[in-house]
């Protein structure tokens, strides 16, 4: 039973000598012309216990005021070397754009047989703008059309969308109803001949429709630069339509 | 990635950064250190913007837009190198080069941090009117803090010079309009960076129109006073 007063007895006396110790180095710091200049470590000076360290360190460092004379110029502030070694601002930059590098990668790869890429995936009818040469479908409709002179103009065969150098990449799918707020202009024919007929047909829907003479020619609007020239076979091949102007007796065949 | 730690010295440290080209240091390594990143830095921002498009419009922004930069850069730099040497400043080109690269690879890393927002609003919208503004806007707030940055090197690399201090930044201050609208210029000329979703690729538009006009357009467009044909 006596030993219990008598460890509570040490163990406050252990504090107390603890509380001083610090005061004193508290006191210590505060007087920088007391202290004696810093010599290396002898091997007679035993190293300080890790746990007084700790405490050492979660003291504040008093505040010592410098005042400067109000014509002495500003101080530079404390720099870095420039030339020194990446720290987390470098990292982080070289990171985000190997990040950025790789997401460019990633939404650039085609994931269909059509090109479309996460990139350019977006429904895109509110994105387009309305110049010459754009070319629309609308979504359940067949027919394409292209935007020339403030009119859209239907492609009236897919030789017609050939021969005027159009890809399906081209063609941009649009909500139904979107050509009803433009103007509808006369259809884009391709004209078929084979190098050893006089004669020139309009394709039209897959089928020759032949043109009488070169005044329909010229009154239907057509230019020597809208004809396209192609075996004699594949024209026979293709059924006969109604005549240009209608009613011209039965089409001769190439 | 030494490059990368000169521009972060630009970026935490630039007083010391600019007493530095003031005293002539070391501005080789600068010079290339800060092209090194900036190229980098518009390529890919320049990727992302050209992505909307098709992967040709990609890989030709990605070179179009440190052109455009560099450009402005190397035809601005003696303006600003003779008015600053007719109003008694003793900096060399190299240092006004320099100072404007400083710049230019402040905005370079300005467009880097906000070009994953870009990628998200591509990835999200599909207005081409309202990607072309946003990076309009992007490109504004990126090059204001290019331009203060540049004003706050001025002022420390020049601090030497008390003669003509005044004509001096007068001269800076008219400068940067000059460069603004060189570059915007320069801009209009490299077109398209984005490319109309309705359109070809091209690696160069044909000449007409200017940049401020078809961006009031853009932005009637958005608001539904004309459409943009």
């Amino acid at each position: 039973m006596e030993d219990q007063p008598s460890s509570r007895m040490n163990q406050i006396f252990d504090l107390l000598v603890e509380e001083i110790e610090e005061r004193i180095q508290v006191r210590s710091r505060s007087m920088p012309p007391v202290r004696p200049p810093v010599s290396p470590p002898t091997e007679a000076a035993p190293p300080p216990p890790p746990a007084r360290v700790e405490r050492e360190e979660a003291l504040p460092e008093p505040q010592v005021e410098v005042k400067r004379h109000p014509l002495d110029p500003e101080p530079e502030p404390e720099l870095l070397p420039v030339s020194q070694g990446p720290s987390h601002a470098a990292r982080m930059m070289g990171r985000l754009a190997l990040g950025l590098l790789v997401a460019i990668v990633l939404i650039n790869i085609p994931f269909n047989r059509h090109g479309t890429t996460l990139a350019t995936a977006m429904p895109d009818s509110a994105a387009l703008v309305v110049l010459d040469g754009l070319v629309v479908k609308e979504e359940d409709g067949e027919e394409i059309y292209v935007y020339q002179n403030d009119q859209f103009r239907w492609i009236s065969s897919l030789d017609a969308f050939e021969h005027f150098g159009f890809t399906w990449g081209d063609v941009h799918i649009v909500e139904d109803g979107y050509l009803d707020r433009f103007e509808i202009g006369t259809p884009l024919h391709v004209l078929l001949k084979c190098h050893s007929s006089p004669h020139i047909y309009r394709l039209e829907r897959g089928e020759k429709r032949w043109i009488r003479d070169i005044a329909t020619f010229e009154a239907e609007g057509h230019v020597w630069e809208d004809v396209r020239f192609v075996s004699c076979t594949y024209l026979r091949g293709l059924p006969d339509g109604e005549t240009i102007p209608p009613g011209s007796g039965p089409p001769p065949q190439p | 990635m030494n490059s990368l730690a000169i521009v972060e010295t630009v970026l935490r440290n630039r007083r010391r950064f600019f007493a530095e080209i003031r005293e002539g240091v070391g501005l080789g390594e600068k010079v290339r250190a800060m092209l090194v990143a900036s190229i980098a830095f518009f390529a890919l921002y320049g990727a992302v913007m050209g992505s909307t498009h098709s992967l040709w419009q990609t890989l030709s922004s990605a070179v179009k837009l440190p052109v455009l930069f560099l450009a402005t850069l190397v035809v601005c730099s003696p303006t600003l190198y003779f008015f600053n040497l007719i109003f008694g400043s003793n900096q060399s080109l190299v240092q006004n080069f320099t100072l404007i690269l400083t710049a230019i690879t402040v905005t370079a890393v300005l467009l880097l941090s906000f070009a994953p927002i870009l990628l998200f609003f591509l990835l999200t919208t599909s207005s081409y009117q309202f990607f072309k503004l946003l990076n309009v806007g992007i490109f504004t707030i990126s090059g204001i803090v290019g331009v203060i940055f540049l004003t706050q090197g001025m002022r420390i690399v020049s601090a030497g010079g008390k003669e003509g201090a005044g004509a001096r930044w007068a001269v800076v201050r008219l400068w940067i309009l000059v460069y603004g609208f060189v570059g915007s210029q320069m801009a209009w000329t490299l077109r398209p960076f984005i490319g109309a979703p309705s359109m070809r690729f091209e690696l160069f538009r044909q000449l007409g129109g200017n940049f401020y006009a078809n961006i009031f357009a853009s932005i009637g467009e958005i608001l539904g006073f004309v459409t943009v044909r």
